[in-house]
């Protein structure tokens, strides 16, 4: 499910968009001198470009592509933005018991999520084996990754795009910008500020007349749904891009969507990943985080906030409960 | 015909018994780019950052652990103990003081292109590179891009037969201008849009493209025509945003030249059209376009091929035959890295193992002579000739 997200209200903001992380950055700028904030802008597409360069798995010379490929054998030196990235990823993944785990990796290369794949069950259950983040090191006195187990591989992709936008969050704010929407393939959105004449960014959740709207004002949106990309795969089952690390196969637990708001856009990725992987098992830890909404289905599709979402989120005959499920 | 030597040839580094110590003045965009890539190679250590602007410097730093960071070369050359060699990306008219004076202190230089922004500057770095007998390379990539050596070796084995065109564009959309977190220190950061620092888009994008022709051609153009206009950045810069050019070389081909800070379709290529066959070339990824009545190659049975509308181009891949036995074919269709990386890796074995720089100084001045004078065309208007004894350093 996707953010749709309202035009600003007072003049014509700029906006600049660019392609990277097979998916569409835009930047919304509004205020101050169009020249100047254009020059910004671009300098923050170079960053999110920059951001790609370095963690693309699929590009043989980043940095994450080498560190699958020579992690195992000696640990491999990463620049210090892709170090705290990394510190991140094991923060969360400790919070959430396991639910996030970018060592997904070696699993959705076998199941056909990164090119062709094997489909073959023994392939599979191999790099189920590799798979866990209790396998990586990190050594914050070198800056370095080490693989303690063969087979191993990163895939940043729940967390990269929230990733980049941080990094151009803060290009933004170094150079003095005071309001700017940037979204990624409008499933990860970063707000600074709040457009001219407004009190925050306004951002709706899918287009159901129902949808719920959050508001957003220095703050990131992450959206996880158990949709778009689907694979064929073993025993004739489809599956969803939304890995269970621990069952090696795609999570079920009548999550249709989860979306958490929360300063970074890095942490709203990896907790609205490991709330739809997880479900409400996970709400009191991924409340501590932010403002959690999530949408189920078990029988009748319902919204439900979880923790204290005013004055963020509105949600139409929503159902609040506290933070614990 | 043999396929030439596969990417893992290319980008080896020479084995060293103690590290390359280097420093990389201008921290901007290029010098980033700099850093990142010297990451990868083993034995390269960053010993020092330069640039005058702080946040810049603390950007560049933040990318080289352990480099000290200076706002000034001559402070970094006088007060660095054991620095091998200087890479230079600083704005194209600072190259000089920075290039020449990492010379005079006895360093190996490496130095982005164009080499400077004005005719007689070029030849000043060019002649100090000559008598300071170090290692001297010129940042023009294609020299040292695998897929355009690997294009390169086609076409001296007559796949293209006679050249009777070249076409290159460089098409992006960006307005040119740089932020800083000093609004004062703007125009400073703005050089490229400084009539009086910048040799326009014929200087800093077309140099690259020129010399790609040039090589593939052998031969040097003897005039140019040009024009250029403000289309979309009407921003107050007087400098085209927009350019043309047309390049004549003595046996009558032409090179067609376009840039525009407008629009990216197609982004930036050359093509090389010849009568027997055209080759595509776009810095990370390159195709071959047969005529219908051209011969067969053997190892086309297992090349990847690309649609083009009505056109189909082979793709231009290093040990075709090894991959596609192995299933990799696909994996191994473009570039495994930046075209710069392949540049520093050259650059860091002329020091180790005194092997050629893959771009001689004299060679970036001819293809800085040439940009510069495809400037002069587009703000006159006019033909400019160019003379053939300013190509050579003499």
């Amino acid at each position: 499910m996707a953010a749709v997200l309202e035009p600003a209200a007072a003049g014509h903001p700029l906006r600049l968009a660019v392609h990277a992380m097979a998916t569409r950055f835009e930047l919304v700028l509004a205020g101050g001198d169009p020249v100047r904030l254009r020059a910004i802008g671009e300098e923050t597409l170079a960053e999110i470009e920059a951001c790609e360069a370095a963690l693309s798995p699929f590009r043989p010379g980043s940095q994450i592509a080498r560190v699958n490929r020579e992690a195992y054998e000696r640990p491999v030196p990463v620049d210090p933005d892709t170090f705290a990235l990394l510190v991140a990823c094991a923060r969360v993944h400790r919070a959430s018991g396991g639910a996030f785990d970018p060592s997904v990796g070696p699993l959705l290369v076998a199941l056909g999520f990164r090119g062709a794949g094997t489909g073959d069950a023994a392939a599979c259950a191999a790099a189920h084996a590799a798979v866990g983040w209790d396998g990586i090191d990190l050594d914050p006195g070198w800056g370095t990754v080490r693989f303690l187990r063969p087979g191993m591989a990163l895939d940043l992709g729940a967390i990269g795009k929230g990733h980049a936008l941080d990094l151009a969050g803060a290009v933004l704010r170094r150079h003095g910008v005071a309001a700017a929407l940037l979204h990624a393939g409008t499933s990860s959105v970063l707000a600074l500020g709040a457009p001219p004449d407004r009190d925050a960014w306004r951002v709706t959740l899918g287009r159901a007349p129902m949808a719920p709207r959050i508001r957003l004002r220095d703050a990131a949106l992450g959206v996880s749904a158990p949709r778009g990309r689907v694979v064929h795969g073993i025993h004739g089952v489809d599956l969803h891009h939304l890995l269970d690390p621990e069952r090696g196969t795609s999570a079920a637990n009548g999550v249709v969507c989860a979306a958490v708001t929360c300063p970074s856009a890095r942490d709203a990725d990896a907790w609205s990943t490991a709330l739809a992987v997880r479900g409400r098992a996970l709400a009191l830890p991924a409340a501590a985080a932010g403002v959690v909404a999530l949408r189920t289905d078990s029988g009748a599709v319902r919204w439900h906030a979880l923790g204290d979402p005013a004055p963020w989120l509105e949600i139409p005959s929503m159902s609040t409960s506290p933070a614990a499920p | 015909m043999a396929l030439q030597p596969a990417w893992s040839r290319f980008g080896r580094l020479q084995p060293g018994r103690a590290p390359v110590r280097v420093a990389v003045v201008g921290a901007g965009r290029q010098g980033r780019a700099i850093l990142t890539e010297l990451q990868k190679l083993e034995g390269v250590q960053v010993a020092a950052v330069c640039d005058a602007v702080a946040g810049r410097l603390r950007a560049g730093a933040r990318r080289a652990a352990g480099a000290a960071a200076f706002a000034d070369h001559r402070a970094l050359l006088a007060e660095v103990k054991d620095l091998d060699a200087v890479l230079v990306a600083t704005a194209t008219d600072a190259h000089r003081a920075v290039a020449v004076d990492a010379v005079t202190a006895g360093k190996h230089v490496y130095c982005e292109a164009p080499l400077a922004h004005t005719v007689a500057e070029a030849r000043a770095i060019a002649r100090a590179a000559r008598a300071g007998g170090k290692a001297f390379q010129v940042g023009l990539l294609a020299r040292s891009d695998p897929i355009y050596r690997l294009a390169w070796s086609f076409h001296r084995a007559g796949v293209l037969d006679r050249i009777v065109a070249a076409r290159a564009q460089d098409h992006a959309k960006t307005s040119w201008r740089f932020p800083s977190e000093d609004p004062a220190a703007e125009a400073a950061l703005n050089w490229r849009l400084d009539p009086a620092r910048s040799a326009g888009l014929p200087g800093e994008l077309g140099t690259h493209q020129f010399d790609v022709v040039d090589w593939f051609l052998g031969a040097y153009p003897v005039a140019v025509r040009g024009r250029g206009t403000v289309r979309v950045h009407a921003d107050g810069r007087t400098l085209a945003d927009t350019a043309h050019c047309a390049l004549r070389y003595q046996d009558g081909v032409e090179l067609g030249w376009s840039a525009t800070l407008g629009s990216s379709y197609e982004g930036r290529y050359e093509l090389l059209q010849g009568s027997m066959g055209a080759i595509r070339l776009a810095w990370t990824a390159g195709w071959l376009f047969k005529e219908a009545d051209a011969p067969t190659q053997g190892w086309e049975v297992y090349a990847n091929r690309e649609s083009f509308h009505d056109d189909e181009g082979i793709t231009l891949i290093a040990d075709a035959t090894k991959l596609a036995k192995q299933g990799k074919l696909r994996e191994g269709v473009s570039l495994p890295h930046p075209p710069l990386y392949y540049a520093l890796v050259e650059f860091v074995n002329a020091i180790r193992a005194g092997t050629p720089v893959a771009c001689s100084a004299e060679e970036g001045l001819r293809a800085t002579v040439l940009g510069v004078a495809a400037q002069r065309a587009v703000l006159s208007g006019s033909e400019v000739a160019i003379d053939p004894k300013e190509l050579e350093l003499g």
